[in-house]
């Protein structure tokens, strides 16, 4: 294999006398050169610049796309925040009148209470003034009966002894 | 003649499967100049391959990409990035067509070498159908026009002032600098020759040794070389191009 190589060597040499060989550079070159251009000419006609197009359009799009929907989410974020707000202001509102209906609610009842029992009272009083009175008429009858019936025992007593 | 390549000198060996034919061209003449036929013939068909693939991707475009148009636009996404990682972002638009091109001609070129089997399609002259990009004339070719390429965009970024580079930063440094200008074609043209034409060697070595399974892994690695080649090809192109537009001294684009 090395001898190979020296052949190799040698022989290159030669090639360049007869033609061929690794390093013939001819007019396949400069032809190439050109063949090379008209690839980049076609392919940036049907290539780069239609699918270029296509990635910076969608790129744009993206990017507005994106600018919209944060400015709605902004603008939905607000809304809530004030909704949230009208909400708070009125749960407020809200526990204010329950809280002033229960006082007014609990003042009533305790002047309603206060009067029926100062009814209660007075009818209890009254009742017992009743009471009183008949019980005194009642003992001042017991009274009466009490002397007559004695004077009555008192009677019999002394008769029968008589 | 440098076309046969003597594998193996011992008697016992020596066949005609033992010997590989290099350096033969079906030439074709045109107008009295002498025409590399196989390398045209396989160049068609990877032009073909681009722009057929290219056409049907861009056929009609959606929004919502799918399929090979989804899979061409990240290819062109690929390059758009590679363009404008070297030129930057100002300046990259432009070459993007010349940066695609190239990497995706290399690319393709590199890959039918490496995946399709032309030696089975016999064409005359003892030529062999391979891969363009492993003639030096299109390798030459294709770095010449990277010279011509950053030559250009020089120019039109800084007129006359381009010439600047050449004594920037001190004036004894120019000798160096011109001949940068030789050296960039020469070391792009002779890599990307030298990688294709040794990875196809190897395999066509390793075939004539053991014509199973053993040849695999060097195929294998063909690919990644193949790949990495032409990834190097467009990158050092965009870079030069960036370097031309940006200048040495300058930091103007970051």
């Amino acid at each position: 294999m090395w001898t190979g190589l020296t052949l190799l060597a040698v022989e290159a040499a030669e090639a360049t006398q007869e033609g061929g060989g690794l390093f013939d550079l001819d007019a396949t070159l400069p032809l190439m050169a050109i063949q090379f251009l008209i690839l980049m000419a076609v392919l940036n006609a049907i290539f780069y610049k239609p699918l270029g197009a296509a990635i910076d359009d969608r790129d744009t799009y993206v990017r507005e796309a994106k600018g919209n929907a944060q400015e709605r989410l902004a603008k939905a974020e607000k809304l809530a925040a004030e909704y949230e707000q009208s909400l708070a202001g009125a749960r407020r509102e809200a526990r204010t009148v329950i809280e002033q209906a229960q006082a007014e609610a609990q003042k009533l009842a305790a002047q309603s209470q206060a009067a029926a029992q100062q009814e209660a009272a007075a009818q209890r009083e009254s009742v017992q003034q009743e009471l009183d009175k008949q019980k005194t008429a009642a003992m001042s009858q017991l009274e009466t009966q009490v002397g007559s019936l004695s004077d009555q025992i008192l009677g019999k007593l002394l008769g029968s002894a008589a | 003649m440098l076309n046969t390549l003597h594998l193996i000198n011992s008697s016992i060996w020596a066949g005609p499967l033992a010997k590989l034919e290099l350096g033969n061209h079906y030439y074709w003449t045109l107008g009295g100049l002498k025409l590399h036929g196989q390398v045209f013939l396989v160049s068609w068909f990877v032009g073909a391959l681009i722009i057929g693939v290219a056409f049907l991707a861009s056929r009609k475009i959606e929004r919502v990409p799918s399929g090979l148009q989804n899979f061409m636009e990240y290819a062109l996404e690929f390059i758009r990035d590679l363009a404008k990682d070297q030129i930057g972002e100002k300046e990259y638009r432009p070459w993007v067509p010349f940066i695609g091109t190239l990497f995706l001609f290399i690319f393709v070129s590199n890959w039918s070498g490496a995946l399709i089997p032309w030696k089975l399609i016999h064409i005359p002259g003892g030529a062999e159908l391979a891969a363009p990009t492993n003639d030096i004339n299109t390798t030459v070719a294709l770095a010449l026009l990277t010279s011509l390429a950053y030559f250009y965009a020089g120019f039109r970024k800084r007129g006359l002032g381009y010439f600047a580079k050449y004594i920037e930063p001190i004036p004894l440094l120019m000798p160096i600098n011109i001949l940068e200008d030789f050296t960039k074609p020469l070391s792009l043209s002779f890599r990307l020759f030298g990688n294709i034409l040794a990875d196809e060697l190897v395999v066509a070595v390793l075939v004539l040794l053991v014509p199973l399974f053993v040849p695999l892994p060097a195929m294998a690695l063909g690919l990644f070389t193949s790949a990495i080649q032409a990834l190097i090809f467009a990158t050092l192109a965009a870079v030069y191009i960036g370097e031309a537009i940006e200048g040495h001294g300058e930091e103007e684009h970051g």
